[in-house]
This record gives structure tokens, C-alpha cells and sequence, in this order.
């Protein structure tokens, strides 16, 4: 079965959904203006964090995508105390796992240590955070390494989609640069770039850090005050702004690559985060491909007919409007007809045809699943930094089987008729094309 | 799943390693049946899900030659209905309670789990049990299904040059042990696999005895040994024969072998057998071992990346991997993807390089506190997932070694010296053992 089509659909998931007898979120705000979300959890001698930056991919220039990632990588890389080789084994002495990452909206930094090296794990963060190194050498080599990684993704049909996905759906519009970048674009970049990403963005109002772990606000507060007090200031662009996306013309677009199998790729514009349809577009998904093995696709193109080894879609919903995405792979000769299948399909649901026994079991799947999703602290802060960063109630969590229940057949049918019309949908084919497999 | 996958996870593996359980988490309870079934339970009581998971003594191993990819098969076959539950109905009932259901094939194991809110266990074991012991296995859904696994074998291996070179390497690296095929089956064996091959695999294998019932979470050991008794406890008595588990000749000396795809960029890679765990018997070897591994690849201050990725700029990306609780032996490998096939030569040489001076001279102490320490924080993030807690168990009874010879384990890693991890490395990591893959890019072929 499809271990790692289901793991994929539960990450995306977990950027849209979130789980059921939540303990409470406790807020507070830091002096220099930042706001702390923590959720205690007592059971391990462990904390994870995550402060979520309004520094994410939309702030790349245009032909320099893969900035807010390369920023994310210096960041944690060395800093202005420590040279990397010494970073690295002093955060290794302490068993102290520090990250960084850039999704479209946020850039990240991300933290797990023992109880035990808490203190020790704040003050590498700190460094991190406010000490950047910015040493030359280390840039270009890390660069050096990212061109390469990025050459070396082309291997795969997935990583090729996506980077037509982001034009062919945005246009000029921020989020059409890939997060991580090309092979290209991230040549370009210049310590400079870096450099005024952080300067401009990389400011405590408006970002948030979510907690999660063996700690008490009381006690939390004071190491944070201490080690921060010198960040402050607001990002040059405001957190919750970012310009409208415009719908660009339905394509298809075919990709050349000396595979067996091709890829289908739909993808359309879905929905913003605070769009009002946000649960039933989520109770949508989950029904059309959201759910691995209940959902309608699953049973349509691989239970039924043995098309494929997966088929799954997401909604990722942003700052602005993000993405709706369907993907399959199958053997090169059959790709016209799996193609066609999940248009049948999409067409059948918008005319209205959603069967209200397959709806019922979706809820209850994505209801009755809340508890796992959040049975981490690392899911936690992840769900917890969401929460925070786009401003949703802190009750979000303990209301969320509630908002799931409460979406209608009338509902799922109105959404389904706003974004499944398999004509709006642009398709990008990642395959051997025309030659025989 | 393949090995290779497996053995790429094995950094992460290595690292969920370590310190006696400080959470709300009681030790293990356990309880076996005449027929052989067994059940393994750890509670935790902190949120109320529960990870069931049934591990079977069947993968890989117990395939015949030609018969390749047959274990993998019921990884899909037990999907496709039983007596009770009609095909598809069964992952369609776990997802309607709100839970989760998968399942995966190595060569020394096949698990299927869940996980659910707690109030459902019972029905799960159920379930489980009633499949298990009444699988359909109906001729049309494996022609359908057959064709799904061609199409996971494709996009798996076929279509990533990464892996089809780790595939003929592990071929080339072996001769007698079964870890030179690759767990989803050659794809001429899969084109020829039958119903009746099935049938016959689902009779020989899937019997009581080759059970172990793993379950942690927000339950309580009296019942859920009870809803064991009742289902996987209660079915017929099977004895099974010992497992395939040849001992591998040794090698004769360095092999190569290069393989030639579509790619963007070259790969190194090297294999080499060496012992896994046996408690009591080679205890300090494997544990160094594995603590060798780590200050090659496990940290941040990894010694590989250091020295060939930003030192001397022959790679970008590099690991190293070694899984103890294997059955027979493991491929312990190295991993580096290059810019250019012009310095693999080079690359190579540095990989033993950093291999010799880890026989030659004691490690510094600071890294190998390092190591400690990391391994023992890795146990408790570890156990932050359920679903690692309770595959740690699985393994470790599936492969013989004993779920309750964990905290063994654990302290063997910490009792490592400087000198064990010289010692096993200078018997074991031997050019002369090692077979190397190199991935050669080649624009367009087909």
C-alpha cells in the first residue's frame, strides 16, 4: 500500500486540518512585541518550537526563488560567535536539533531538546536568530551544494510538475517561484539578497512562536525576555499583507523525461486561508483524494481498474489563494485514459453527484482522526505556529470536529461546483510523451 | 517498501536509540498462545489513540526463486477482501472510525497497522484477525492488483535512477543471502507470479505461530490480551519450519559495478556485510558499529560532511547506514551524490580514508559523548510517536532478537569506547569486502 502517497497526504492534510480534544492554547506576548502560543504537554522531558517569520518564498525576487530557503540554511549554518564546524558540535554536545525552513508564506526556525538543555537550546536559537554570521565562504558553498541538490531533483517528475505548476498557475504573482528554487534561480542569489530578507522581514510583530513541550508559560516567558530583548521592530511588509492572486489562462503543458510511467499533474487555484468555504473545500478534498484509500479517486483509478500506484490531491491554503492539486502516476500508454477517468470525475462532482454515504464516512474519518493528528509535540507546534501565524482562533482546535460536522451535502455540493469543473483545470504531463515507454 | 528504503531511514532508526523510558509509558507487557501467536503491550496514557500493529514472521526470505515480490504481494492482497468484508470495505471501515491503516514488506517482515482512537482496538484485532484467517484472494482482484504493484515497482525503482543503482548493487553485493532481492519482486518474476502462488504463500505463511500483536497507546494490557486470546490466540495450530537465514560467504575481495541510466548527476555508493545484534554474543562489536556510523553520518558535525562535503567539496549530499536488528547480516553502506563522475575516484578514496582513521585512532571524546548523547535524546523524541515505539517492538521480535532486550541495547551503546568502535571497524569496514556502485548519468536513452 501506499506508505509514502499516505504519508504525502497526511503532511498536506496537517496544513489544512487539525485535531480534536485539544488542551488549551495559552497565549502571551513578548516585550519587543512577539506572541508566544504554547500548548503543555508534561508526559516526555522534551520541548519543541517553532517561531514561523513573515519571511517566506513570496519575498524571493523575481529570478532569484530559492532566497527565503537559502536564508533559512545560513541561519542555522553558523553564526557571528560561531564558525559552522564549531556550531555543529556544540549543538551535537548538547543533543540540541535545530532547523530552518521556508514554505510560501513563512520562513522557519525550528527547535527539539531535552528539558534537561532547554537553556542551551534558547541561546542557540537566539544565535541563530540574532547573531547572524553571514561568512562568505560558507554562502557560496552552500550554495554550491543547493544548484546541485536542485539539479539532482530534476531526476524526479514530481519536483519537474511543480516547478510548471508555479507559473502556470501564478504568473507573475510571488507564489509562482518555487520555495526551494532551481538550479537557476538559486545561482543568482547574493549574500546581499539574503541579507535584506533579514533585515526587512526578520522582525518579532507579526511573527509567532508556537511551543509545545514539557514547560510552563511562567517559566518560559523570562528565557525568552532575556534573550530577546534586542529584536524588534515590524517586517517592512506587513505580515497579513500580500497582493491578490489573478486566475491565469486553463494550459496543459507536457514535460519530456526518459521515464516508463507518466505523471498527471491537475492543478487549479483553490482557496485563501480565511476563505469562508474553507471547511467544505477541506471536506471536498479529503473525499476526492485527501484520505488515501476512502477517498473517491483512490477507489475510481486504482481500487477499480488498476491504473495506478497512487492518486492523491490537496488543497493548501495561504496567505493568498493557494493551490488545489491532483496527482497520478502511471504506465506511459495508459495516461491518456487515467487522465481522462479523474476528468469524468471531477466533472460528476461538480454537476452536483456527491454520495451522501461516502460524505458521512469522510467526516467521520477526518473527525474521528483529530486526536492522532496531534499526538506530537513536533505535529503540535507545527499546527499550533498555523494558528498563530494566519490569526485563527485560538479555539480553533477544540472547535474544529465541531466546523467539520457541521459542513452539509449542500455545502460539499456548492464548493464541488466552484472548483471541480474539469475544464478549469490546467494539466501538466511529466513523461516519455509520444515515445513508447 | 524496499530495503534500500529501509536502510536510507536507517540514520533516523539508529538515532530513535536510547535511555530508560522516563515517560508515562509502563514497560512492556507480553503474553503468547499454544498455537505461537504472541502479543507485545506498551501503555501509554497520554492521549487516547492506540497504534495496533501485526507483524508476521513472513517477508522477503520465504520467497522461492522465481517467485520473487510474493510476500509484498499480500501487503495489497489483504486489502482486497476476506470472508467478512468485501474488497476495499476493510481500510473503508478503519477510516470511517478516524483511523489510519497501512502496512509494509521488508525482507524479514510483513506488518499491517493502525491507528485509531482507543475505544476501537478491540474491533480492530477483529478485523485483523478475521483477514488474516479468511483472505479472499479472488483471481480478478490480483490481476487488477498485480498490475497496481507494476506500477508501484515502476515509479519505486524503474523511474529513480537513486534506487535502481541501490537494487543492483545489493544484487551484486550478496550471493546467498536474501537481501540481494528487492523486496517488491524483479519485474520478470512479477509478470509471471499466479493466483495459485498466492494461495499456496497465504497457506504455508499466514498461520498463528508467525504472529506478534504489538499494541501501544490508551489501552490496558488485560483486555486487549483477552480480544488477542479470542481471535489470533484461538486459530489452528501450524508449525512452521525455520526461516531461510543462509550464512553469506565471505567476500573474496572489492567488487564494482556500474550502472548506466537516465540521471541528472552521479552517485557512489558502497556496500559492505557485516553482523547484526544477538544479544549476549556480540553486544560491544554492533554496538560500536552503530556508534561509528553515527560520527560518520548521524549529526550535525557528521564526520562525512565535514570532510568530503564542506571541506573538500566532493559531494553534496552524503550518508552512511547501518541497522543492527536485521536478520543474518546487514549491507552497511555509504552514500554520496556528486557534481561530477571525475571525482568519484577521488571521493572513494576519502570515504576509506575517514574509515582508516576511525580503526587507526581512538575518536575524540568529545564526539563520542557527542554520539551518546544524541542517541539517548533521539529515544526520547522517539518516543514522542507511537508509531515508532511500536515498529521498534515489532522488529525487534520479528527478527528474533527479543523486544525485551532493549534496554540491553541501550546500555551497550553507552558502555562504547573509544577502542570497540577501532576494533569493529577495523575487522569489519575492509576494502576488500566492499562491493561500489556507481550511478553513471546517461542523457535520454530511451
Amino acid at each position: 500500500m501506499s506508505w509514502m502517497i499516505r504519508c504525502q497526504a497526511m503532511l498536506l492534510l496537517l496544513i489544512l486540518a487539525a485535531p480534536a480534544q485539544a488542551t488549551p492554547i495559552q497565549q502571551a506576548t513578548l516585550n519587543n512585541g512577539l506572541r508566544v502560543l504554547l500548548m503543555e504537554s508534561h508526559n516526555l522531558p522534551m520541548v519543541a518550537m517553532q517561531l514561523q517569520l513573515p519571511a517566506g518564498s513570496r519575498f524571493d525576487a523575481p529570478g532569484k526563488a530559492g532566497t527565503a530557503a537559502m536564508l533559512a540554511a545560513m541561519l542555522t549554518d553558523h553564526s557571528a560567535r560561531h564558525a559552522h564546524d564549531a556550531f555543529s558540535l556544540w549543538l551535537d554536545e548538547q543533543a540540541i536539533q535545530l532547523g530552518a525552513g521556508a514554505g510560501k508564506d513563512t520562513l522557519s526556525l525550528s527547535l527539539t531538546v531535552l528539558r534537561e538543555a532547554l537553556p542551551q537550546g534558547l541561546d542557540a536559537l537566539s544565535e541563530a536568530l540574532l547573531q547572524p554570521g553571514w561568512n562568505k565562504k560558507r554562502f557560496a558553498q552552500l550554495q554550491k551544494d543547493a544548484v546541485a541538490a536542485a539539479t539532482k531533483s530534476l531526476e524526479e517528475p514530481g519536483y519537474r510538475a511543480s516547478l510548471a505548476r508555479g507559473k502556470l498557475l501564478y504568473g507573475t504573482h510571488p507564489y509562482a517561484s518555487p520555495s526551494a528554487g532551481d538550479a537557476n534561480t538559486l545561482a543568482k542569489i547574493s549574500v546581499q539578497d539574503i541579507r535584506q530578507l533579514y533585515r526587512q522581514q526578520c522582525r518579532p510583530e507579526g511573527a509567532v512562536l508556537a511551543v509545545s513541550g514539557d514547560i510552563t508559560m511562567d517559566t518560559l516567558l523570562p528565557m525568552l525576555n532575556q534573550r530577546w530583548q534586542s529584536w524588534q521592530g515590524k517586517p517592512a511588509v506587513a505580515a497579513d499583507h500580500i497582493a491578490k492572486v489573478r486566475p491565469q489562462a486553463v494550459t496543459q503543458q507536457d514535460i519530456t523525461m526518459p521515464t516508463t510511467q507518466t505523471l498527471v499533474q491537475f492543478a487549479r487555484l483553490g482557496i485563501a486561508r480565511h476563505d469562508p468555504d474553507f471547511f467544505p473545500v477541506l471536506v471536498l478534498n479529503h473525499y476526492l483524494g485527501g484520505s488515501g484509500f476512502g477517498s473517491l479517486l483512490m477507489e475510481e483509478v486504482r481500487e477499480k481498474r488498476g491504473l495506478v500506484y497512487g492518486v492523491y490531491s490537496y488543497a493548501m491554503p495561504l496567505l493568498a489563494t493557494g493551490p488545489l492539486v491532483i496527482s497520478l502516476q502511471t504506465r506511459a500508454d495508459q495516461a491518456a485514459a487515467a487522465e481522462k477517468l479523474v476528468r469524468q470525475q471531477l466533472d460528476t462532482l461538480a454537476r452536483g453527484h456527491v454520495d451522501a454515504q461516502r460524505l458521512k464516512k469522510i467526516k467521520g474519518n477526518l473527525t474521528g482522526g483529530f486526536a492522532q493528528r496531534m499526538d506530537s509535540n513536533r505535529e503540535r507546534v507545527g499546527l499550533i505556529g498555523m494558528i498563530g501565524f494566519y490569526h485563527l482562533p485560538l479555539d480553533y482546535l477544540e472547535n474544529w470536529t465541531k466546523r467539520v460536522d457541521s459542513v452539509k451535502l449542500a455545502d460539499v455540493q456548492r464548493v464541488a461546483k466552484r472548483f471541480m469543473p474539469a475544464d478549469e483545470w490546467s494539466v501538466i504531463r511529466v513523461g516519455p510523451g509520444g515515445k513508447k515507454p | 517498501m524496499s530495503r534500500t528504503h529501509m536502510s536510507r531511514l536507517l540514520c533516523a532508526i539508529l538515532i530513535a536509540c536510547l535511555l530508560p523510558v522516563l515517560s508515562e509509558a509502563t514497560p512492556l507487557q507480553q503474553a503468547s498462545w499454544p498455537n505461537g501467536a504472541k502479543l507485545v503491550v506498551e501503555e501509554d496514557h497520554s492521549a487516547p489513540v492506540a497504534m495496533v500493529q501485526i507483524w508476521l514472521k513472513v517477508g522477503g526470505r520465504d520467497e522461492v526463486p522465481g517467485k520473487t515480490g510474493l510476500a509484498h504481494v499480500f501487503e495489497h492482497m489483504m486489502f482486497k477482501g476476506s470472508k467478512a468484508l468485501a474488497p476495499g470495505e476493510y481500510s473503508k471501515r478503519i477510516s470511517a472510525m478516524g483511523g489510519n491503516d497501512n502496512a509494509f514488506t521488508s525482507t524479514d517482515f510483513t506488518a499491517y497497522f493502525e491507528t485509531v482512537p482507543a475505544a476501537k482496538v478491540k474491533t480492530v484485532i477483529g478485523m485483523e484477525a478475521e483477514r488474516f484467517a479468511h483472505l479472499r484472494l479472488d483471481a480478478d482482484e490480483f490481476a487488477r492488483e498485480i498490475r497496481v504493484i507494476m506500477e508501484e515497482r515502476r515509479m519505486r525503482t524503474e523511474d529513480d535512477p537513486n534506487s535502481h543503482m541501490f537494487e543492483e548493487l545489493s544484487a551484486a553485493a550478496l550471493r546467498l543471502h536474501p537481501y540481494r532481492n528487492p523486496v517488491i519482486g524483479w519485474m520478470q518474476d512479477l509478470q509471471r507470479l499466479r493466483i495459485e502462488d498466492v494461495r499456496d504463500f497465504y497457506h504455508q505463511h499466514y498461520v498463528a505461530a508467525n504472529v506478534t500483536v504489538v499494541v501501544v497507546g490508551d489501552v490496558d494490557f488485560a483486555s486487549v490480551k483477552k480480544w488477542v486470546g479470542d481471535s489470533f490466540g484461538s486459530m489452528k495450530t501450524h508449525a512452521v519450519p525455520p526461516r531461510f537465514n543462509p550464512e553469506e560467504p565471505e567476500p573474496l575481495g572489492p567488487k564494482d559495478v556500474h550502472v548506466h541510466l537516465p540521471a541528472q548527476l552521479p552517485v557512489v555508493a558502497t556496500v559492505i556485510p557485516v553482523p547484526v545484534w544477538q544479544p549476549g554474543r556480540n553486544d560491544r562489536e554492533v554496538a560500536a558499529l552503530s556508534i561509528a556510523t553515527w560520527l560518520l553520518a548521524g549529526g550535525r558535525s557528521a564526520l562525512m560532511q565535514q570532510r568530503l562535503v564542506d571541506q573538500q567539496q566532493l559531494a553534496f549530499s552524503v550518508s552512511a547506514g547501518y541497522d543492527p536488528f536485521g536478520m543474518g547480516l546487514d549491507l552497511w553502506y555509504t552514500y554520496g551524490a556528486l557534481r561530477h563522475m571525475a571525482d568519484a575516484a577521488r571521493f572513494r578514496q576519502q570515504v576509506w580514508k575517514l574509515i582508516d582513521e576511525l580503526a587507526s585512532k581512538p575518536i575524540d571524546a568529545r564526539r563520542l559523548q557527542a554520539a551518546k548523547r544524541n542517541i539517548r535524546a533521539g529515544e526520547i523524541f522517539s518516543q514522542d510517536s507511537l508509531y515508532l515505539r511500536a515498529k521498534r517492538i515489532g522488529r525487534m521480535e520479528t527478527t528474533g532478537i527479543g523486544a525485551a532486550h532493549y534496554p540491553q541495547w541501550l546500555a551497550a551503546l553507552q558502555a562504547v569506547t573509544a577502542k570497540d568502535i577501532q576494533a569493529a571497524v577495523q575487522r569489519w569496514l575492509r576494502p576488500e569486502r566492499a562491493t561500489t556502485g556507481y550511478l553513471h548519468p546517461e542523457e535520454s536513452k530511451r
